[in-house]
């Protein structure tokens, strides 16, 4: 955004204070008729709208805060409140504590109500802070058994959701869609794996290629290729996508980059030309960080982790299939051809090692600002 | 409940940043928070006065615009806007106060909803030069030059000559005038200039500076802006800029200290440090990998252009800074912004996400050195 400028500005200096905007932070977890969590507003919030700071001396400490709690618990309860389909939930809200975030403290305090009947829709209403500062949004996070969803409060009225909503499928095939879209879209992932498929249907004899003469070999060595790299990518995404395993991902981006420059070069000047399926299976490590990084970008629903990320795992095995299927029966119909050993091979090779260079060099190198 | 513990957590880990447990103080002496003025509950009371009083209200409402403008924090928008609600709902709308709505509106991105009310102000009011002014700035900002300049047209009639000058040529400088406009800001005698346009001219200058590749000459331009206007974090986000490019980070750090509470300013300064391999990147990525999830959560667009940066620069992942830097194209469209939609694209191996940057850049022969570094020009 751009500097206004403004004809009549007063000279200010400035004390550097938070540079988020106002947000209370509203976790509610329902079962059955029973709602439980926890509500966290700014302590610089909590002064504004009750007057904390006793002894006018621009800080707020704990010993003032714990002695406002009754008017800050009749604050809350006057502006928070939970509707279920059934009527209005009883709120009672606990002992006060603190909670230190990274733009500053807050007041943390535990919540439970209880509705008349088992919560299907829940009404919230939020309006704390909103006469004093209308930007003030209350971030929602609402549980209900495997189901995790988020949403705003505070804009306008009151905020309706589904506690109940039977989103499994949903998950299921946006995550499937999302991991066939990757392996389409994330070129340097099929170019690697074309790279160590190119020579499956051929067999090195001395310093020559020669076609295979059944097609059973050539299915053979194409099959265990993709499951060493199915095998690999999927433990090393799983562990990725669950955070028990990081790495940065301008190493993983970068190292992919030279997975494809190995495997590409090592059809120009076979190296490794009877096990391919361990070249395949030690880079697809490295592969599946990355398709990590995209689940990361996507986000995993706190509740179905486990089903979206199996989804997107196999999303991303169905675009491999379709696309080894596509390439290989005419790989191997061109397998014979002097076209297929002298020029395809390895000189496509070579193609994808220097497109794979350029890559490498994009993303080792630092960021030019 | 061990697996919705985890799964809440799971959940909250990225807003919190660090998990931490909430707790009870161990000592009443512990300090919660520092007050920033104007942010006590004292203050509520004199705002009560503001729902009656205009000659209080607006004054307090551009009190706090103007602190948020030098503190970078969003709070006091808020206060500005609770002061400016109850006069904006009533049948007849004083222009001022019309116009520091917009003021608030442009500072939340909401630029299409700004232009609106200064419609309604400009109609009460053709010759409110603030108004003019800010409709330049807000079109600026969106890339639409023409009207642009015709708000600038209408400042003459009212304000200093030297400030229809500085709005005009800002705007010939965009689009394929850029040595001209430059000269002939150039020429402005910085003394005799209002002191609201001193800051402004030398802003101007190390922006075009930057875009004509000349990166010394912006160096000297921003050092002396923030001379005389320390506090204005465009010229000190832009002066790291240059500095960042030149890869001379340990300066840029020592440029940005003190300026950790802003977005911006941290984005530089997460850049920087990554140049440096400091130890202090950690918690600086912490802080704004937070504070745009929460943005983002929220459904503010505010920082969008730094969430991209921070995407492509910081923690390298160009599908998402792509994404970031489209969505951030749909709400402005300054050097910047396509700067960082080209530099995505590229990065993200996507050239078709940047036919819309490369269109624009075509129709406003804009001028930019640093694009020619991308291997793009006009």
């Amino acid at each position: 955004m751009r500097r206004l400028w403004l004809l009549l500005l007063l000279g200010l200096g400035g004390v550097a204070q938070a540079h988020i905007a106002s947000n209370g932070f509203l976790v509610a977890r329902v079962q059955g008729p029973e709602i439980s969590g926890s509500l966290e507003l700014a302590v610089r919030d909590v002064e504004l709208a009750i007057g904390v700071d006793a002894n006018h001396d621009g800080k707020v400490t704990w010993g003032e805060l714990r002695a406002s709690q009754p008017q800050l618990l009749r604050y809350v309860g006057q502006h928070l409140g939970f509707l279920a389909q059934g009527g209005a939930c009883t709120v009672q809200l606990g002992a006060l504590q603190v909670n230190d975030r990274v733009d500053g403290s807050y007041a943390w305090l535990p919540l439970s109500a209880h509705c008349p009947s088992a919560v299907q829709r829940l009404s919230i209403r939020y309006s704390l802070m909103a006469d004093i500062d209308p930007s003030h949004r209350g971030l929602l996070t609402l549980t209900a058994g495997e189901l995790a969803q988020t949403g705003v409060l505070g804009a306008a009225g009151n905020a309706d959701f589904e506690v109940y909503s039977p989103s499994a499928w949903r998950t299921l095939l946006d995550y499937l869609r999302a991991g066939i879209w990757h392996i389409w879209s994330g070129i340097d992932h099929l170019l690697f794996l074309i790279s160590l498929l190119l020579p499956a249907v051929l067999i090195r004899r001395g310093r020559r290629w020669e076609p295979v003469t059944q097609a059973r070999p050539a299915v053979f060595s194409i099959l265990k290729v993709v499951t060493a790299f199915t095998l690999a990518h999927s433990i090393t995404l799983t562990l990725a996508a669950l955070d028990v395993v990081r790495l940065p991902s301008r190493l993983t981006e970068s190292v992919i980059a030279a997975s494809i420059i190995v495997a590409a070069l090592n059809n120009v000047f076979p190296v490794v030309t009877d096990s391919r399926a361990r070249i395949a299976f030690a880079f697809g490590l490295l592969h599946g960080f990355g398709f990590a990084s995209v689940l990361a970008d996507m986000g995993l629903p706190s509740g179905a982790r486990l089903l979206s990320l199996l989804s997107f795992n196999l999303g991303i095995e169905t675009g491999q299939l379709a696309v080894v299927l596509a390439v290989m029966p005419v790989v191997y119909a061109l397998r014979a051809t002097l076209l297929y050993r002298r020029a395809v091979l390895p000189w496509g090779s070579a193609v994808i090692a220097v497109i794979a260079l350029v890559w490498l060099l994009q993303r080792a190198l630092p960021p030019m600002v | 409940m061990r697996r919705q513990a985890f799964a809440l957590l799971s959940l909250l880990a990225p807003l919190a940043g660090v998990w931490a447990a909430p707790y009870v103080p161990r000592s009443d002496a512990q300090v919660l928070a520092d007050l920033p003025a104007g942010a006590r509950h004292a203050s509520v009371a004199t705002r009560e006065l503001t729902r009656t009083r205009l000659d209080i209200a607006l004054p307090l409402a551009q009190f706090y615009i103007a602190r948020a403008r030098a503190t970078g924090d969003l709070r006091f928008l808020g206060y500005a806007e609770a002061i400016l609600t109850p006069w904006m709902n009533r049948p007849e709308v004083p222009t001022a106060v019309l116009v520091l709505h917009a003021t608030v509106l442009q500072s939340r991105h909401l630029f299409d909803a700004s232009l609106s009310e200064l419609e309604r102000a400009l109609a009460q009011d053709p010759t409110d030069a603030q108004a003019w002014l800010t409709r330049a700035t807000v079109l600026r900002v969106l890339g639409r030059y023409a009207e642009a300049n015709a708000a600038c047209g209408h400042l003459a009639a009212t304000a200093d000559p030297a400030i229809t000058t500085l709005c005009v040529q800002g705007l010939h400088g965009l689009t394929g005038h850029l040595p001209g406009a430059y000269a002939a800001i150039m020429a402005l005698p910085q003394q005799a200039l209002p002191p609201e346009a001193r800051a402004w001219r030398y802003s101007e200058l190390g922006e075009m500076a930057e875009r004509l590749g000349d990166d010394r000459a912006a160096e000297h331009w921003l050092r002396e802006g923030l001379a005389v206007a320390p506090d204005d974090f465009y010229m000190r986000a832009a002066c790291a800029d240059v500095l960042l490019r030149q890869r001379r980070a340990p300066e840029a750090l020592q440029l940005l200290a003190g300026y950790e509470s802003m977005e911006p300013m941290l984005l530089r300064i997460a850049i920087a440090q990554r140049m440096l391999r400091d130890r202090g990147s950690v918690r600086t990525n912490d802080l704004l990998s937070t504070a745009f999830s929460v943005e983002q959560q929220r459904g503010d667009a505010v920082h969008r252009r730094e969430q991209a940066r921070f995407l492509l620069d910081v923690s390298w992942q160009p599908a998402a800074a792509l994404a970031a830097a489209q969505q951030n194209w749909q709400v402005q469209r300054e050097p910047e912004d396509l700067l960082i939609l080209l530099r995505a694209a590229q990065a993200a191996r996507a050239p078709a996400a940047a036919a819309p940057a490369r269109e624009f850049l075509r129709r406003n022969q804009l001028q930019d050195a640093r694009l020619a570094s991308l291997g793009v020009s006009p």
